[in-house]
């Protein structure tokens, strides 16, 4: 009887270890599944994002945007002002077609800040500080600082004008 | 008197079969204890693979630094395409040029020294790109330009703290040679 009495005490003993020892492994193996999971969104949300700042890299450097050789030699992070505003009229057919795959595309002068944040159209240009390319319904906005470069006319001689600004890219985000 | 002795012999016999068992159940606690110690330190050792495992993901995310120095470096790319207000040859001179013609102690047709326009002209476009306070990302920023190994602007802003990206430029020109930095502090 007594004999019965302790291997049940014993039975009883390993059922709650094994219950602990389960419960320990379970929550430790969820706390990790967790990380895991928060990581992978997190390096996808990265992902996501450095995509959008190399695309809008990649759009001021795309022949549609780029200033190519216009402003004597070949540059990078140029964007020629003078095409982008006769391309914001033809944008339709890149937007219909989701052509560059973002969903919105906006240049912001940021110096020299003369003209404020006016929305530039044909008839004020060049006197304006935001230019809306393809407008963004919703999403995330990335941006990269551009050289914004223009033909002017000064005294009848047709000189280079480059101003700073930033090429905002809108996408959409992953889960919506 | 016989059995007085009989009695005692017994007892002794008795006491030492006791004190045999009492050493007998002290060795098996023992064992148990080394037993349990031992499993003690195995949880142990399987719950500090699992924190470096844990430790050596949350350490691995180098990568975001590397994109968003990307942006200074695009910055320091367009800064110097700007156009600024010092004309040399019926020409505006861009950033990249004034860098060089300050090296060369040139003067603008204006009468200006082509290093205090250079000096104006970054201070504004840093300044108004990397907007610093304590209520916006930036908190500070650092801008270097060399020429020749020798430093001839350096425009501070802020505070420098242990978190920062940074981006440079070199460029020659014939015999002159430009290097620009700059740190942007987050």
């Amino acid at each position: 009887m007594q004999k019965n009495k302790s291997g049940q005490m014993k039975i009883q003993q390993m059922a709650f270890m094994l219950i602990a020892v389960t419960l320990f492994f379970a929550l430790v193996g969820l706390f990790i599944v967790n990380v895991l999971f928060s990581g992978l969104k997190e390096s996808a949300t990265v992902l996501e994002e450095k995509n959008a700042i190399l695309l809008a890299s990649k759009l001021a450097n795309s022949p549609e945007f780029s200033c190519g050789d216009s402003f004597g030699t070949s540059r990078v992070n140029c964007v020629d002002f003078d095409k982008t505003m006769a391309l914001k009229k033809n944008v339709k057919a890149y937007s219909d077609s989701d052509f560059w795959g973002v969903s919105g595309i906006e240049i912001v002068k940021i110096y020299p800040l003369t003209q404020g944040n006016t929305l530039c159209t044909v008839e004020n240009y060049p006197n304006c500080g935001r230019l809306e390319v393809l407008k963004a319904s919703s999403g995330t906005g990335v941006s990269n600082f551009v050289a914004l470069c223009r033909k002017e006319n000064v005294e009848g001689l047709v000189q280079n004008k480059c101003e700073l600004a930033k090429i905002v890219v809108t996408y959409k985000d992953a889960g919506s | 008197m016989r059995q007085k002795r009989y009695e005692k012999g017994r007892k002794g016999q008795e006491e030492n079969r006791n004190f045999s068992n009492l050493n007998f159940s002290g060795k098996r606690k023992s064992t148990k204890a080394q037993e349990e110690i031992v499993g003690f330190a195995l949880i142990i050792i399987i719950v500090a693979v699992v924190i470096l495992f844990l430790l050596s993901f949350s350490l691995k995310n180098s990568e975001k630094e590397s994109v968003e120095s990307y942006e200074v470096d695009s910055f320091i790319q367009a800064a110097l395409q700007y156009t600024s207000q010092c004309e040399i040859n019926a020409r505006n001179q861009s950033v990249q040029d004034l860098i060089f013609d300050c090296v060369d102690n040139e003067v603008c047709s204006n009468e200006m020294d082509s290093c205090e326009v250079l000096n104006s002209t970054l201070r504004g476009i840093v300044g108004e790109s990397w907007k610093t306070s304590q209520n916006t990302p930036t908190k500070g920023y650092e801008l270097v330009v060399k020429g020749n190994n020798n430093e001839i602007l350096m425009l501070k802003e802020g505070n420098a703290t242990n978190n920062y990206k940074g981006g440079l430029q070199s460029l020659t020109k014939s015999s002159d040679s430009i290097e620009i930095s700059l740190n942007v502090y987050y």
